[in-house]
């Protein structure tokens, strides 16, 4: 498929984390805020959990079938990246079916639209292979970052 | 039969394409034709012609928020859900939408 190749240029092995040992949403969100600072995604590691947590509370973000999409959308954002993370083991999330989160791909989203475009457009195009039920179970059992990447961009 | 529809979330960066693809997908399973248009940050995508509408034999608009014209639907049989009963039944919303139809 030819959106393949723009998934996986949207992609960056430095916010991909594998066998996470974490026991909470929190502890999830600490990592991966932690990674997207990191790279340079994001200024404020505060002000973007305030976003992702500002966004957990309008609703569920597990999607169900063991997957979690948070995402804050925040003027720390300096450039919209997308950061994931394969637990080691499953943790509670609130979800649209009764499963917590093994996966947890995160979106950060700057506040304004402005050539974002683009990148927004990438984010659609992976939300819809995380509807794919094949696409989840290979991140299930993604055990490092190369399996991941295959996994979303097969 | 023909289904036509429309996925609209808060945000608009992702349970609007889950929906739209969960949606595709179920309703191929079924063996019906759908197109799904996403009304998200990013725009109108996949957008619906009014045609392709009056030629549909239901419609689902699976939306959060208030969309971007929704009378084109006035005269139609429509199912209204959240995005997120569209991301965790789609199967049984489509037996439903083949009920409703009649076919």
């Amino acid at each position: 498929m030819e959106d393949s190749e723009a998934v996986k240029a949207a992609l960056d092995r430095g916010t991909i984390v594998t066998d996470l040992n974490a026991k909470t949403k929190d502890e999830v969100f600490e990592a991966l805020a932690g990674r997207l600072k990191e790279q340079g995604y994001i200024e404020s590691v505060d002000s973007f959990l305030d976003a992702l947590h500002d966004r957990e509370k309008e609703g569920a973000t597990g999607i169900g079938g063991h997957v979690a999409i948070p995402h804050g959308r925040s003027d720390t954002v300096r450039k919209n990246g997308i950061a994931i993370a394969v637990l080691h083991d499953e943790i509670a999330w609130e979800s649209l079916d009764d499963t917590g989160a093994k996966v947890v791909v995160l979106f950060a989203v700057g506040a304004t639209d402005e050539g974002s475009q683009e990148h927004l457009k990438l984010l659609s195009l992976l939300a819809r292979r995380l509807a794919k039920a094949d696409v989840v179970s290979d991140l299930l059992e993604a055990s490092d970052v190369d399996d991941v990447i295959a996994a979303l961009t097969k | 039969m023909k289904i036509v529809g429309v996925t609209a979330c808060t945000i608009g960066i992702a349970h609007t394409y889950l929906a739209q693809q969960k949606l595709e997908d179920a309703a191929k399973a079924a063996g019906d034709d759908i197109k799904i248009e996403t009304q998200g940050t990013i725009g109108v995508e996949n957008a619906l012609t009014q045609q392709e509408i009056d030629d549909a034999d239901i419609a689902i608009l699976a939306v959060d928020v208030k969309i971007q014209g929704e009378e084109r639907f006035a005269n139609h049989k429509v199912v209204k859900v959240s995005t997120e009963t569209a991301i965790k039944s789609p199967n049984k919303l489509i037996a439903k939408m083949h009920e409703i139809a009649g076919k």
